[in-house]
């Protein structure tokens, strides 16, 4: 329906209503059709005048949906008055019409009345991430930075995670701020931001460019780069953080891999005891190997050709490198059939070590385990991006080592004739500094990556 | 209607008078009382011409007016409130926001509600309350109605008096009751095992475990109507579990008089090993024809997160035989998981053992899972798949990328 340009009196509101299709549900209708072309607002009070006239009351998805389009339109008065009149009808109020309250207010100079709302919300739920980040804004739009921050660990505190708009928040609004205190928050902004492996945007890259060169007295220089493949910056030809993992990390993501992703809850969904025992005797007598091959996924490169000539092609051109390769593959593979040849079977067990699993049993966990066991040179070589196996891992915490460690590890040549021995990435992708350096990694648009790729794109930020 | 109105008006007016008195009364059953804001509905009622410009905030004043003495009756309630009660009161403010909230709770419902993990689990839960209410008032008005429909005809009937004669006594329920119990009875003694292996409890939830119950009543009641049924076991099954309790839920205490065997033990401890073959749809190996002398396992087992090969790795635990349904085969399948619902396959292998006819008992597989049976030879079918997708591919390396990324999309 299309709501009317003006007020209406009461019985042009009937007749309007009785013309509808289903009366029941008109003023519903009419005021989400106000909200979708935003009204004026005095059209919407003309129908809620009109509803209290009849009803003697308006129902609480009436007033929400009035505060909807005065929230919309920056009513603050009206917000105000709405908010009373809730205030005084209900006990609580509903998470959409928190909200919507604090969002209205937050953008108005009555901002401070958006926190008492926060405080009301927090007596009965934790309050949601978008509710945080109008209080958040609104306070650093005042200077209010400490209470910013303070809301803003308190969120971190109760598990909720801050939208990217809250962070960067911080930077516009401190920009040209002097204050040790402030800057050390704001490092501890970026700081999380490494933790989490998450990337800034271009316009949050932006922001923080501008507030290290706003930086009274700290001769701060950000230039916009890309890494070289050695993992050097051209701007100030820093070197940066290798992708290896530490002693520690690496002890901690092979252990997660053999209890998570092989055992699982149930050690035969994936392979069996023997199987597993079996192969763990074979991966210890042969031990280190350099390149652990996925044999089957690496035989499906070319579809034109035959299986057994994929893997026989693969294992030549790395076997050259006189690096000691182990294969992995399934027992079908070693009976005679018109995609595996025997002989071409033979003679690539004299170059590579193999080892068959079972037909039902899943290769890729004891890809993953070889590789790891054979140390940090060692390198895999598949195209699965192993989202299944990463998802069996129990806690985001080694769930971002994998990440990491497969960066640096797997070798992913779709097309081309022959493997090249170089990993992915040598340096590792994450926001990192020196002190009197930093270098953050960035995403040209807003929207989410695939969480394989990573930017390549890079701020560098130096003091001169 | 706009007489009609005032007529209306003019009733309520007349009787608004001796509301007052009892008003105090009303308003501890409904805090959002009407009754005041009813006399100011009359002042402007006197006023109402249609010339009169319109106030606009009027409606704020209304709304103020009914609460002036309410708030004085709030301050005097406990201001805390327990965390239950609280919870209560954001349910009720979901619900008045129009948000799918059941209107009734228990305590018990509530104190689930309040122990899920996330705020969209909570959600869920409500919807499928709020469902639930639904769908039990809907049962309820269908059957007032048809209470009243029979009462009408038996009305009539009373009036034409007339009494049909018949050579038998109407107890068609009870008499096939009987022959159903006499046949499973039977199979009892002779009739070809059909195994539910009961040990899935821990893999899944309780709301799992309900629906799991419920198909496995539902498998017993068609296995029971069959012309020859299996001789059911339940094996694995654990006294005072949360099938148990389930069952007894659902039988009452029919549950002990059900001609079916259940048994704490294991099937292998039952049956000869090299017998059993567990049905499962992660098993490689595909069953090509009902066997008679077999003993098939069904794993009770609802997956509603797909949790793959869970029934695989226990038949590879105890070194037993696999085979899935040959749907692949038979059928040109469309959407859905392979795994079909217990009563669906106990339809299916009601239908093989007596007919050993694939397509008759895929029959039973949901109709929105496939497209069509298929009508040519496998290997045909399989060769024009394999021509199409080659000429796919071998047009370059774009025409694979693309196919990859078509596979494989951004979300």
């Amino acid at each position: 329906v299309q709501p009317p340009e003006k007020p209406l009196q009461a019985e042009e509101w009937d007749k309007l209503k009785e013309d509808f299709q289903s009366p029941e549900i008109f003023e519903e209708v009419m005021l989400n059709s106000m909200i979708r072309c935003n009204s004026p607002i005095d059209v919407a009070k003309s129908l809620l005048t009109h509803l209290a006239k009849r009803n003697g009351d308006v129902a609480y998805n009436m007033l929400v949906k009035y505060l909807t389009l005065c929230v919309q339109q920056g009513q603050v008065s009206e917000i105000c008055d709405v908010y009373d009149i809730m205030k005084a009808r209900f006990k609580i109020l509903e998470s959409g019409a928190y909200s919507l309250l604090i969002r209205g207010l937050s953008n108005s100079n009555q901002w401070r009345m958006a926190l008492t709302v926060l405080e009301e919300v927090k007596k009965i739920m934790i309050p949601s991430r978008t509710c945080y980040e109008s209080c958040i804004k609104a306070a650093s739009r005042h200077q209010e930075m400490k209470l910013a921050f303070e809301l803003y660990s308190e969120m971190l505190a109760k598990d909720v995670v801050p939208t990217l708009h809250i962070l960067q928040s911080f930077f516009d609004f401190s920009r040209g701020v002097k204050g040790a205190e402030l800057q050390k928050e704001l490092f501890g902004v970026l700081l999380y931001l490494r933790e989490n492996q998450i990337y800034p945007h271009r316009t949050f890259m932006q922001s923080i460019k501008l507030w290290f060169e706003s930086l009274p007295g700290g001769n701060w220089r950000g230039r916009l780069t890309k890494i070289r493949d050695s993992g050097q910056c051209p701007v100030c030809n820093h070197q940066l953080e290798d992708s290896n993992l530490t002693e520690e990390e690496y002890s901690h993501l092979s252990e997660r891999i053999i209890k998570d992703v092989i055992h699982g809850t149930d050690t035969f969904r994936k392979t069996t005891p023997e199987e597993l025992e079996a192969f763990q005797t074979f991966v210890e007598n042969r031990l280190p190997f350099d390149i652990v091959i996925d044999g089957l996924n690496v035989s499906h490169i070319k579809s034109r050709k035959m299986q057994c000539e994929n893997l026989f092609d693969a294992v030549n051109c790395l076997a050259k490198e006189n690096a000691r390769l182990l294969v992995l593959g399934r027992k079908h593979m070693l009976t005679n059939s018109s995609n595996w040849k025997r002989e071409m079977m033979k003679e690539m067990q004299s170059k590579a070590d193999f080892f068959f699993a079972e037909n039902i049993s899943e290769d890729d966990p004891f890809l993953l385990y070889a590789t790891l066991r054979s140390g940090k040179h060692c390198r895999f070589v598949s195209r699965d991006f192993l989202r299944d196996h990463k998802a069996c891992l129990s806690d985001s915490l080694t769930r971002h080592l994998f990440r990491k460690w497969q960066r640096g590890h797997q070798i992913v040549k779709m097309f081309s004739l022959c493997f090249s021995l170089q990993p992915a990435f040598r340096y590792d992708c994450v926001v990192q500094t020196t002190g009197d350096t930093w270098h953050i990694p960035y995403k040209d648009v807003f929207e989410e990556k695939y969480s394989y790729q990573i930017p390549r794109k890079w701020l560098c930020v130096h003091q001169k | 209607m706009q007489s009609a109105n005032m007529l209306l008006r003019r009733i309520v007016r007349s009787s608004v008078l001796p509301f007052p008195t009892q008003h105090g009364i009303k308003k501890d059953l409904f805090p959002l009382s009407r009754t005041l804001s009813l006399s100011l509905c009359l002042k402007q009622d006197k006023s109402c011409e249609p010339s009169e410009k319109l106030d606009l905030d009027e409606w704020k004043k209304v709304m103020k007016s009914g609460l002036q003495e309410e708030v004085s009756e709030i301050v005097s309630e406990p201001k805390e409130l327990s965390s239950l009660a609280a919870a209560r009161e954001t349910l009720e403010m979901w619900r008045l926001a129009g948000r799918a909230v059941p209107e009734n709770m228990s305590e018990e419902q509530l104190k689930t509600f309040m122990e899920c993990p996330s705020k969209s689990a909570k959600k869920k839960y409500l919807k499928y309350l709020h469902l639930k209410e639904l769908y039990k008032k809907n049962d309820k008005r269908k059957m007032d109605e048809k209470r009243e429909r029979r009462l009408e005809a038996q009305d009539q009937d009373s009036k034409t008096d007339e009494t049909k004669k018949s050579p038998f006594v109407c107890l068609w329920s009870r008499t096939m009751d009987k022959a159903y119990n006499w046949r499973a009875a039977q199979s009892m003694i002779f009739g070809q095992p059909l195994v539910f292996d009961m040990s899935y409890e821990k893999e899944m939830s309780v709301r799992e475990v309900t629906n799991t119950v419920r198909q496995i009543v539902m498998s017993e009641s068609s296995n029971r109507r069959s012309v020859d049924p299996f001789h059911i076991h339940f094996c694995n099954f654990k006294d005072d579990s949360l099938y148990h309790r389930e069952f007894i839920k659902n039988y009452r205490e029919a549950w002990d008089k059900l001609l079916i065997t259940v048994t704490d033990q294991c099937y292998t401890e039952i049956f000869p090993k090299d017998k059993l073959i567990y049905l499962t749809a992660d098993s490689p190996k595909v069953m090509k024809a009902f066997d008679h002398d077999k003993i098939y396992i069904v794993g009770s087992m609802v997956d509603k997160s797909i949790k793959r090969g869970v029934s695989l790795a226990r038949a590879k635990r105890l070194g037993l035989e696999t085979a899935a349904l040959p749907l692949d085969k038979y059928l040109l399948w469309s959407t859905g998981a392979k795994n079909l619902t217990l009563d669906q396959m106990m339809h299916i292998l009601l239908t093989l053992k007596d007919t050993a006819d694939w397509k008759k008992a895929l029959e039973f597989v949901p109709k929105r899972k496939y497209c069509d049976f298929v009508n040519k030879p496998v290997k045909e079918l399989k060769r024009t798949l394999d021509l199409i997708s080659t000429l796919k591919l071998g047009k370059g390396r774009e025409k694979g990328e693309k196919q990859f990324a078509r596979n494989y999309p951004k979300r």
